[in-house]
Order: C-alpha cells, then structure tokens, then sequence
C-alpha cells in the first residue's frame, strides 16, 4: 500500500505573527516553524500502518527548501521517501493542484493530510485533492483502520460521529484521537539523513490575488470584578453586553 | 451577477436563521437567480430574499467523492455557491470546487461584491489575523459562523419556485456502518453561549458546578485539552488549535490558564469571562470580565444568581 502524507510548514502556535510593512504580508521574522499538527497525527498514523501492516509512505510538501529540516524530520520519524514542490503558494487551489500533478503521475492508495493547516485554517486542501482526483473524501477522521474493503474510520460529523467503510483510493483529513504524536528515535535520525527528497517544480497559478494582510485587534474590556461581587457579572452580561 | 446557490441547513422543516442572513445577504448582490440546497427536510414556502428561489433537497447519503456528487455539480453548474461553516458544508463546497474546477475561498470574515469582483476578508492564524483578497473568478465561498450579516438589508418575503430532491449518485463503495448523534446536549459549534472548564477543576466528579451553570444559562459546556486527554470529559468538548473552534455570543472560561492554543479556539468569542485563582493566569489579558476567585465558590453563586434574579 502506498501512503501520501501532505504536510504543512506552519509558524509554531506560540509565535507573534507580525506584518512586514514593506510587503502588508505576514513577517517571517523571528518565526519558528513545525510541522502542523494535524498533519504530525497523520503521519503519525501512516507511520503506525506501516509498522504494523507494511505500507511505503511518501511526505509531500509544497513550498520551500526552508522547509526541508522539517521535511527530513518526517523521514526521521519514518516515512521513506519526500518530495517537495518547490514553491511559493499562497492559495489552496495551488496546493490542491500540486498535490493532484504528483498523484496524476504517481497514484497513491491513501493520501492522508491534517484536517486544517494552522496558519490558513482553510480546512478544504484534502476536499479539493479528492474532488479532483475523484477518490473518496472523508474528514475529520478520528480512527483510522484497515478492512478487507478499504478502510473502517470513525469520522466526526456535525453533531455527532459516524462509523464508515471507506474504499481505496481515499482522502482523508485527520485529528486526534487518530494517533500519538511521535518523537525522532536517534537511529530513525541517522537513517532520515540518507533518505532522498525529490525536489519537483511548482507550475500553477490561481486568480485570487492577495491584497493584504492585518493583525486582528483584540479589544477585550479587560474590566475585573473582585470575588465578593462576583454576582455583578451576571447583571453586565444583562446590561451592559447584552448576551444574556 | 450572475446565478447564485446557497448551502442552507434545516432543522425540523425550518431554515436555521444563519441559513436566512445568509438567503438575504446573497439577495444584496442582486443574482439573476437564486438556488438553496437544503441539507435537511424542507417544510417552508415562503423566504426573505430578493427573489423567489427554487429549492433542491439533498436527501441524506454520502456526498463524499466525485462519482457520488455528480447529480449536484451538474445542478450548480454555472452558480457562485455560498455556504456557512460547517464540516458537512466545507467537505461538499470543497469537493463540487474541485469537480468543477472553481476556485474556493473558505473562512471568511467579511465580504463584498462590486465591479464584478469580490473583495473579501479572511480570518487566518485562528482569528489572529486576517487576509484581504480579491476575485473575479473564485465561485465557492465558505462564510465563518460568526460572519456579520447586520449590515445587509433584507428583502421582502418571497414564496418558493419549486422544490425538487436530489439524491448522491450511486457508484461510490463507502457506506455508513453506524450513525453515533450526540444528544443530550447542545451542540458546542452552534452554542450562543459556551461555558468551558479545564484542570483547575481538580478532577471530573466537580464538573457538576459547572454543568449547573451552564443548564441555569442554557449553555454548551465546553473543556481544554489536558482534561479531555485526562478522559474527564469527553474529546468533543475540547476547544482549541487541535480541538473545536467556537464564536459564541458569551465564553465563561473557569479554572483554565489561558495557553495560547486554547485562546486559538475560542478567539471568535464575542465576550469572554474568566474566573481563575491566580490573579496572574494569562487568560486575564483576553477577557473582558475577570473574576479571581476559587470556581468552587463563584461558580455555585453565579448559578444561584440566575436561578433567583
Ligand atoms: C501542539 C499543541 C496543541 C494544543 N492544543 C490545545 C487545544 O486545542 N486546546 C487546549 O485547551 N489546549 C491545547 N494545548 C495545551 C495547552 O498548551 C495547555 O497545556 C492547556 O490549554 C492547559 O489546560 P488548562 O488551562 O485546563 O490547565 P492548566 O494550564 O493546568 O491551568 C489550570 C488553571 O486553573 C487554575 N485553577 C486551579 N485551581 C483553581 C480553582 N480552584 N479555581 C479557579 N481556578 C483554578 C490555575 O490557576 C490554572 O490557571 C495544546 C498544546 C500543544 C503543544
Ligand atoms: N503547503 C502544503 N503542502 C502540502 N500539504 C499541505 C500544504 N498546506 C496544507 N496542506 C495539507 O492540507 C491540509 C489542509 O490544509 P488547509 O486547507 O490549508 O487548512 C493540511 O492539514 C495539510 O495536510
């Protein structure tokens, strides 16, 4: 079985996110970057079906070689092989159609991705992928196991989950409880090092362009009410904020 | 512009009223026409909107790939489609852009039309920061639930075209094997109001503090990570970076401090509460009222204030 994990190279959640004046983008300035933890489930996954089943899985990313020390982390953990698309993508449409070029040329069983990268939040790159390549498409996928057919997942669904039997070629965007996040054992370090990344060209376009970007302002009250009161806060919910 | 389609959930018959804000804001681009896609049973006949609309039921099924979807994509061909956040919304957006080669835009916080193009904001890093774009060509838009719809006007009421039902094709192997609803409870992504607990609790038996409050405001409850991996609540409370992200009107934070990966879900929270011990706990920056105090004494008071006054 041949395993696609995409991943995402996304500034830690602990990072300020500030704008570069000079480009009105988002600064890469003092950002520490990792890989996104929806997707760090699932390779985690793909990783545990290939210990446990026999499975050869591939990390893709899309974007630039900052991002290989990450990329070479995932071979650490694992996988077998990287390739990275080699650009700069600023829509999910991009993404989506870089993924779809390599699978046209390189068909997969599985491809598994994070429900939603943390920097975009877009939530929809798996969604594309499947629309596009016509495999089956669930998301968010909490249980990941193999059947004689395919796959049995446990997917959340608004108000609820659901038990499904999946067939292959599948999409699926992970969360937890799929997987136990892993750490690099030492010899999965060395072995990653001779581990081959495929570098390949970046070659779509998209129609949206990219005006801007801005930092939200927080404007909280920040009123405190000392505990004897606390009984006040019920009647500012009421009067003064109006949601009660 | 040009023919529009709305992705509209139903419940018991009715639309959803984020389903009619968003009939009346698409009404506000003055469409050629206007088709809602009804997730759900249909029982209304008359609707706000700037036109009368032809509605297609999506029977219950699996609108999960290519193959099964094929009756829908041919149905909006040629539509901008519109639909408000949900995983349901976004898996079907995401897949019908896709099989019919549009682009997609999904998390957005603001958004206009004019001169032919859509200038649009979108909320990135959780709420953190925002994006400003624009399109000519990008038909799929997916609306965040706590998009603003005040400004737009709404139109007069209109009686429904004609409602026809439209069933996912046969042709995909997957099948649902078994349908797990949560009851009980209101449901964390739609809740108006949220109360959320985490470790400061001390342990699952004092959960029933919280519960009361929540049942005396009529809220969701709502957890951090650590207690949900702790197995005290269950792993659909768990708000966060890597859990459900929620914009209620009202988010009552107790005995949780504030890490950054929880204020990632609950950012989109119109006015946030936090009642903590320590007077230092970082959720205090992000709040709009705080309380230091032991929930095990505020909570309770809280809970009899409104079952009293
Ligand atoms: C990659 C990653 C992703 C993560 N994703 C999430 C996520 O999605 N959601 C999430 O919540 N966390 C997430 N975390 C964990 C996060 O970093 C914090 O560890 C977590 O939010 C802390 O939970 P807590 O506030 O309940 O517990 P603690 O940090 O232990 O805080 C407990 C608080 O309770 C207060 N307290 C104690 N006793 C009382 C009392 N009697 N009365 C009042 N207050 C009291 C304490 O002062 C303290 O502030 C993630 C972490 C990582 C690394
Ligand atoms: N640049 C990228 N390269 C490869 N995969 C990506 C990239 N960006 C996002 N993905 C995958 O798509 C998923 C959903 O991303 P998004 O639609 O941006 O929220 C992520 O969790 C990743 O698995």
């Amino acid at each position: 079985m041949k395993i696609l994990v995409c991943i995402s190279c996304v500034p830690d959640t602990t990072s300020k996110i500030t704008i570069d004046p000079s480009t009105s983008q988002i600064s890469s300035q003092g950002l520490t970057f990792i890989v996104g933890p929806y997707d760090d489930y699932a390779l985690s996954r793909a990783i545990e079906l290939k210990e446990s089943n026999g499975a050869e899985v591939i990390v893709l990313h899309v974007g630039g070689a900052e991002s290989e020390a990450l990329i070479r982390k995932c071979l650490a953990l694992g996988a077998d092989s990287a390739v990275r698309i080699d650009g700069n993508p600023t829509t999910s449409a991009q993404i989506a159609s870089s993924i779809v070029s390599f699978v046209n040329q390189n068909p997969m069983d599985l491809i598994l991705m994070g429900k939603e990268s943390i920097d975009y939040n877009s939530g929809i790159v798996h969604g594309l992928v499947a629309g596009a390549l016509g495999y089956s498409h669930f998301n968010p996928v909490m249980h990941l196991d193999l059947a004689d057919d395919g796959l049995k997942l446990e997917v959340e669904m608004d108000g609820g989950k659901m038990d499904v039997s999946c067939p292959l070629p599948a999409v699926l965007g992970c969360q937890e409880p799929i997987a136990e996040w892993k750490i690099p054992s030492m010899r999965g370090i060395m072995t990653a090092r001779t581990k081959e990344i495929t570098v390949l060209p970046f070659d779509t376009t998209s129609q949206i362009q990219i005006l801007k970007a801005d930092i939200a302002e927080t404007a909280r009250k920040n009123k405190m009410i000392k505990a004897e009161d606390a009984e006040q806060l019920i009647d500012l919910l009421r009067t003064e904020t109006n949601v009660l | 512009m040009k023919k529009v389609a709305i992705i509209a959930q139903t419940k018991e018959g009715q639309l959803s009223d984020a389903s009619k804000s968003l009939i009346s804001f698409v009404s506000s681009f003055s469409p050629e026409s206007i088709l809602l896609l009804a997730i759900g049973d249909v029982n209304f006949s008359t609707v706000s909107a700037s036109k009368s609309i032809d509605v297609i039921q999506l029977s219950e099924g699996l609108w999960i790939d290519s193959a099964s979807i094929q009756p829908l994509t041919q149905a909006v061909d040629g539509y901008s489609v519109f639909g408000i956040k949900s995983i349901q919304v976004d898996n079907l957006l995401s897949l019908l852009a896709a099989s019919s080669s549009q682009e997609m835009i999904s998390g957005i916080q603001q958004m206009s039309y004019s001169g032919g193009k859509f200038l649009i904001t979108k909320s990135i890093f959780s709420g953190k920061a925002s994006l400003s774009l624009t399109s000519e060509t990008a038909a799929y838009f997916s609306l965040n639930r706590n998009f603003d719809f005040s400004a737009n006007s709404v139109y007069g009421e209109q009686s429904i075209n004609s409602v026809s039902t439209l069933t996912s094709a046969a042709g995909s192997k997957a099948s649902i094997l078994a349908l797990k609803p949560i009851t009980g409870s209101i449901p964390l992504p739609d809740a108006a109001l949220v109360v959320g607990a985490g470790r400061g609790l001390k342990d699952p038996g004092n959960w029933t503090i919280v519960e009361d409050l929540a049942k005396a405001l009529g809220a969701a409850t709502a957890c951090s990570k650590p207690v949900s991996d702790l197995n005290w609540r269950p792993h659909h409370e768990h708000v966060g970076q890597t859990g459900v992200k929620i914009s209620p009107n009202l988010y009552i934070a107790c005995g949780i401090s504030g890490a950054i990966q929880h204020l990632a879900g609950v950012n989109g929270s119109r006015i946030v509460v936090v009642i903590n011990n320590d007077p230092e706990a970082p959720f205090f920056k992000h709040a709009d009222y705080g309380i230091v105090g032991d929930v095990n004494d505020i909570l309770p008071r809280l809970t009899k204030k409104l079952q009293t006054h």
